[in-house]
């Protein structure tokens, strides 16, 4: 490690990064948190109420509802993802023919903005002439679904348009994890006459262990905040059947109720927080050579 | 050899539902998109152009507007968040200071905080300044919003570079500024280029930051311009607003296809040990 001249310079190369993190990040949670302990609401006087927004909040039903929406969202959502991008990952680390096109084809749901695949995929859901309906009646695989306008439907289109932006993610990171996994480990196993069943299980998934766990601990912090795939495609509907919290907070936000809409986003961040500690501490003790 | 059948069966479902998965959805944009009719599945297929040329040349929708606000927004946001996490990821790798992993992971806890718990009051702030619906209002938050992430891709490639080299750039007289933009720099170059895509692509596909910051086509943005889209006629203009994703989805591509390696390695470097 080089001598610094100055014992300042360090400090003057990271400080135009913090500042912009304290200011554009840290000063607006922490104006959020300030704002929800007031009654700001647009054409009202400011008035400090302390905990009432929070009180009204526990016996929100809305609220409870975007909550549980949302879980149930990270259930599904997130354990399809993981086991759909590790299954792209392993056939993406194989020596194939065509792997730079496989690889391409993996990163384009990635790179298209969430706002335009949403858009795709409420055309693909449209009732009378989308295409998924259109599959389902060409293989006579049942009658056409209601997507959009059915509780079960929209969160189901919603899980799918997530899951196909998202297992490429996944796809990408567990890659990098299998191309760390020593290949005279699996070259062993073959010799050992293990089949590639018994290899993936025994060998590859206990080495890949520690990038899964911190890829799943990212996706449920991600989906933890979905906003533009729902606010696009459901826009929260049918009748607030699909509202995640995001979007609880921020339809208070656009009525003009600060206060409020603060008090749910703080909650948000509370439980977005702690998971993100468990993330920092995982991360930590897989990525100690960075320095 | 049974065994060898059965992987190479499910290695080509996989690979069939993967290719399928990925790029039906897009596919079916570019064939709705040269289409009359939204609905050629059931009514067969009659082409047009038409679409194409209402997005480029119908001025009322602001598609131009909307991709040269995103363009504009991203770009300026990349080469200014790279720029910055540079100076910090050459501290971090080069330089003696404390507190540094404290840094690292002080900054990779607020990439993961929820956007919504930020924009009430980011909307005040641009408020009070006088900047909603102008770029730099959606410039600063990108710009903090993608440090993160650059700052860790940077600092996997800087410390990969052999510090002998900027020895030797001290020892020629100069300061720490010049190593890093005259030595550091040139040999991270890959890394720095790969930063600066995702850096970009990120700031591109933002959405809730230019949902609230942006109120018109002064400085909305495409991903916020096509979700609001509203054709001339009043019902859902599918064709246009899929004409208008192609055409966005043209120069990502591009750089897709062009520097797929970058763009791997640049994000499995920053998000594995992120």
């Amino acid at each position: 490690m080089i001598k610094a001249g100055k014992e300042r310079t360090p400090y003057l190369f990271i400080s135009p990064l913090i500042l912009f993190v304290v200011l554009l990040i840290l000063v607006p949670i922490v104006g959020s948190i300030i704002t929800g302990f007031y009654r700001d609401v647009t054409f009202l006087r400011l008035k400090f109420i302390f905990l009432d927004n929070y009180a009204q909040l526990m016996k929100d039903e809305g609220f409870w509802r975007s909550m549980k929406f949302t879980l149930l969202f990270i259930a599904v959502a997130v354990p399809l993802e993981m086991i759909i991008g590790t299954a792209f990952a392993i056939v993406l680390d194989m020596k194939l023919p065509v792997r730079g096109f496989l690889r391409t084809c993996v990163l384009i749901p990635w790179v298209i903005p969430s706002a335009i695949s949403a858009k795709i995929w409420q055309l693909i859901y449209d009732y009378s002439y989308g295409f998924a309906n259109f599959l389902i009646t060409a293989f006579h695989l049942g009658r056409p679904v209601n997507w959009i306008g059915t509780d079960i439907g929209a969160f189901f289109a919603i899980v799918i348009a997530d899951v196909w932006k998202t297992a490429s993610f996944v796809a990408l990171l567990v890659l990098a994890g299998l191309q760390a996994v020593p290949s005279d480990l699996r070259l062993q196993a073959k010799v050992d006459r293990a089949n590639f069943v018994q290899t993936f299980f025994y060998i590859t998934l206990p080495l890949l262990k520690p990038v899964l766990l911190v890829t799943l601990l990212f996706r449920t912090i991600d989906s933890l905040r979905i906003f533009d795939v729902i606010y696009v495609l459901t826009g929260g509907g049918p009748g607030g059947a699909t509202t995640s919290v995001s979007l609880y907070a921020y339809k208070y936000f656009l009525g003009g109720d600060f206060g409020y809409g603060s008090a749910v986003s703080v909650l948000l961040f509370v439980v977005a927080f702690v998971m993100s500690y468990f993330y920092v501490k995982m991360s930590r003790f897989q990525g100690e050579s960075g320095l | 050899m049974s065994e060898e059948r059965a992987k190479s069966i499910l290695t080509g479902l996989t690979v069939t539902f993967m290719v399928l998965f990925s790029l039906i959805p897009f596919i079916y944009m570019v064939l709705v998109s040269f289409n009359v009719n939204p609905d050629f599945l059931d009514r067969g297929w009659l082409f047009t152009f038409a679409h194409y040329k209402d997005v480029l040349t119908e001025e009322s929708l602001h598609f131009i507007d909307y991709l040269k606000n995103s363009i504009v927004v991203s770009a300026v946001s990349a080469v200014f968040t790279v720029f910055i996490a540079s100076l910090c990821a050459y501290a971090l790798t080069r330089l003696e200071m404390k507190g540094k992993a404290f840094i690292l992971f002080l900054v990779l806890a607020v990439s993961m905080f929820p956007q919504v718990s930020m924009i009430a009051y980011l909307f005040k702030i641009m408020v009070s300044l006088g900047l909603i619906n102008t770029y730099p209002a959606l410039i600063m938050p990108y710009i903090a919003w993608t440090l993160p992430l650059s700052l860790w891709i940077l600092v996997s490639y800087f410390a990969q570079i052999p510090k002998e080299l900027d020895k030797a750039a001290i020892v020629d007289g100069c300061n720490e500024f010049q190593t890093l933009f005259k030595v550091v720099f040139p040999v991270a170059l890959p890394g720095v280029f790969s930063t600066t895509l995702l850096a970009f692509i990120f700031a591109f596909n933002e959405f809730i930051f230019a949902l609230i910051l942006t109120t018109d086509y002064h400085s909305r943005t495409i991903p916020v311009g096509i979700a609001m889209f509203e054709g001339l006629h009043g019902q859902v203009p599918w064709g246009q607003i899929m004409a208008a994703s192609a055409i966005t989805m043209l120069p990502i591509l591009a750089m897709t296809l062009i520097f797929q390696k970058h763009i791997i390695g640049g994000l499995t470097k920053g998000a594995v040990k992120g």
